[in-house]
């Protein structure tokens, strides 16, 4: 017996190193194992060599940009930027509290604000492989980030944290064709999902009915029923609708609002607080008119 | 030694390509990196040390993916064994010959990454990857060019000047 194994161990050996990732392949899919100890050590170990670039790279970029343009006409554009930035987001925000505000008023309902609270992190590596799309971020478990939170930035949603060690995460993006989004058109509340469609393609419009209502430019935002995502964060601009005669769905590509190769900053959301719902008063009691009493006809 | 040689190489890479990419704005082509240290293993290593550096590689590369199914594990293992075959019956002793023998192994492990995320996905997303893997191609080939002088220092083999095609 011994001999045949020490005959057969490089055989032996290969088949196994052949067949085992292969059997885990096929029986996890596509979904991945846990991070064990090795896993850790290793990602550890790449890092700060992760960090050290991007830091070396940042530096770079910056003392090129200093060299090249003026300073002051550097810090005005980037001030610019960031204000450009923020306006952006209180129109999304307004127009969306607008609709909401109209919606409201019709149900004579209280609106349920989400607040979350959040972590800032910065994008130190895409993922080298080609066929998943993920970024790795600063942040991990020590800043309180879990698998499953969502990621977004000022303009609208990135993805969804998939694994987190001591201090970095891997974040899915909404371009990896494994992400789904639950979405609502802005303009009619018709809901929907997005789903990632792959390297430098845009978005899938999935699981929006015939016969809602959407056009082509609708602005879409995130529905908060997947539980990931919050309510209202802005998605994608809906391009290239297609309704066929026959069939259930309508399809269409979603351009994404973010432009997922040049990330830089992102927030965690780390908790959805959902406020507890006021109490809703009481309505008042109907004015009490006097009701004329009803006359006999024949009474005078 | 020489093994934990590649691997370290391996990661450096890996880390450098994640930043790299980013930073001059291509981050959607990828350049396999790996797979060009699983070509020369299949050139220079026995089969068993071959096998683990190039299961080991492959790890590495299932580790950075974000998502660790085993795929490339899987992959790496079989691109070594299908390119040491492919060894003897060509004769890759130049650095030309080394470039195009990487290309051809990024291209197989490309195709094979596809079909078997297709094959198990059913999604039609999942080879969303192969309109880019030309690209992919020759970026890992000029990758494997810049290289090889590296890759000669951990083991010189028998290389000669001479253009050599098949043995």
């Amino acid at each position: 017996m011994l001999s045949l194994l020490k005959r057969y161990r490089e055989l032996l050996v290969v088949s196994t190193l052949l067949i085992y990732p292969f059997g885990a392949f096929l029986t996890q899919g596509g979904r991945g194992r846990e991070p064990n100890v090795l896993d850790r050590a290793l990602l550890a170990l790449m890092a700060p060599v992760q960090r050290g670039l991007t830091a070396m790279v940042d530096g770079a970029v910056g003392a090129l940009d200093a060299y090249v343009a003026l300073r002051g006409v550097r810090e005005e554009n980037q001030a610019l930027r960031q204000e450009t930035t923020l306006l952006k987001a209180q129109l999304v925000e307004s127009a969306e509290l607008r609709s909401e505000n109209e919606r409201l008023r019709r149900a004579l309902a209280y609106s349920e604000r989400q607040q979350e609270t959040e972590v800032l992190a910065r994008v130190v590596g895409f993922n080298p492989v080609a066929g998943p799309h993920s970024v790795r971020i600063d942040r991990g478990e020590s800043e309180g980030i879990r698998e499953g939170m969502a990621v977004v930035t000022p303009d609208g949603v990135v993805g969804q944290v998939i694994r987190t060690t001591g201090g970095t995460a891997d974040v899915a993006l909404l371009t990896d064709p494994q992400t789904r989004a639950g979405v609502r058109v802005q303009r009619s509340r018709a809901r929907a999902t997005v789903a990632g469609a792959g390297a430098s393609r845009p978005l899938r419009l999935d699981n929006a009915l015939r016969t809602d209502d959407i056009v082509e430019n609708d602005l879409l935002v995130t529905s908060g029923a997947d539980g990931v995502f919050p309510a209202g964060l802005l998605v994608g601009k809906v391009t290239n609708l297609s309704r066929t005669e026959h069939g259930v769905f309508q399809v269409a590509d979603i351009l994404p609002v973010v432009d997922m190769t040049k990330l830089e900053e992102v927030m965690v959301i780390t908790s959805m607080i959902i406020p507890e719902r006021e109490p809703v008063p009481e309505p008042p009691p109907p004015p009490t008119v006097p009701v004329p009493t009803a006359v006999a006809p024949g009474a005078h | 030694m020489r093994l934990l040689f590649t691997l370290g190489l391996a990661l450096l890479l890996l880390a450098v390509q994640s930043v790299a990419l980013q930073a001059l704005g291509i981050s959607a082509l990828r350049v396999d990196v790996t797979v060009i240290l699983v070509a020369f293993l299949a050139l220079r290593a026995n089969r068993l040390e071959g096998a683990a550096g190039a299961f080991a590689l492959g790890y590495l590369l299932d580790l950075v993916s974000g998502r660790p199914t085993g795929l490339f594990t899987f992959l790496a293992v079989g691109c070594f064994l299908l390119g040491q075959f492919a060894s003897t019956l060509l004769d890759v002793r130049t650095p030309m010959s080394f470039v195009l023998f990487a290309a051809a192994t990024d291209a197989t492990h490309g195709l094979l990454a596809a079909f078997f995320t297709w094959l198990t996905s059913r999604n039609p997303a999942a080879t969303s990857a192969l309109p880019l893997l030309p690209w992919q191609v020759l970026l890992t080939a000029l990758a494997a060019f810049a290289l090889y002088p590296v890759l000669r220092r951990i083991d010189p083999g028998n290389d000669r000047r001479e253009v050599g095609a098949l043995r």
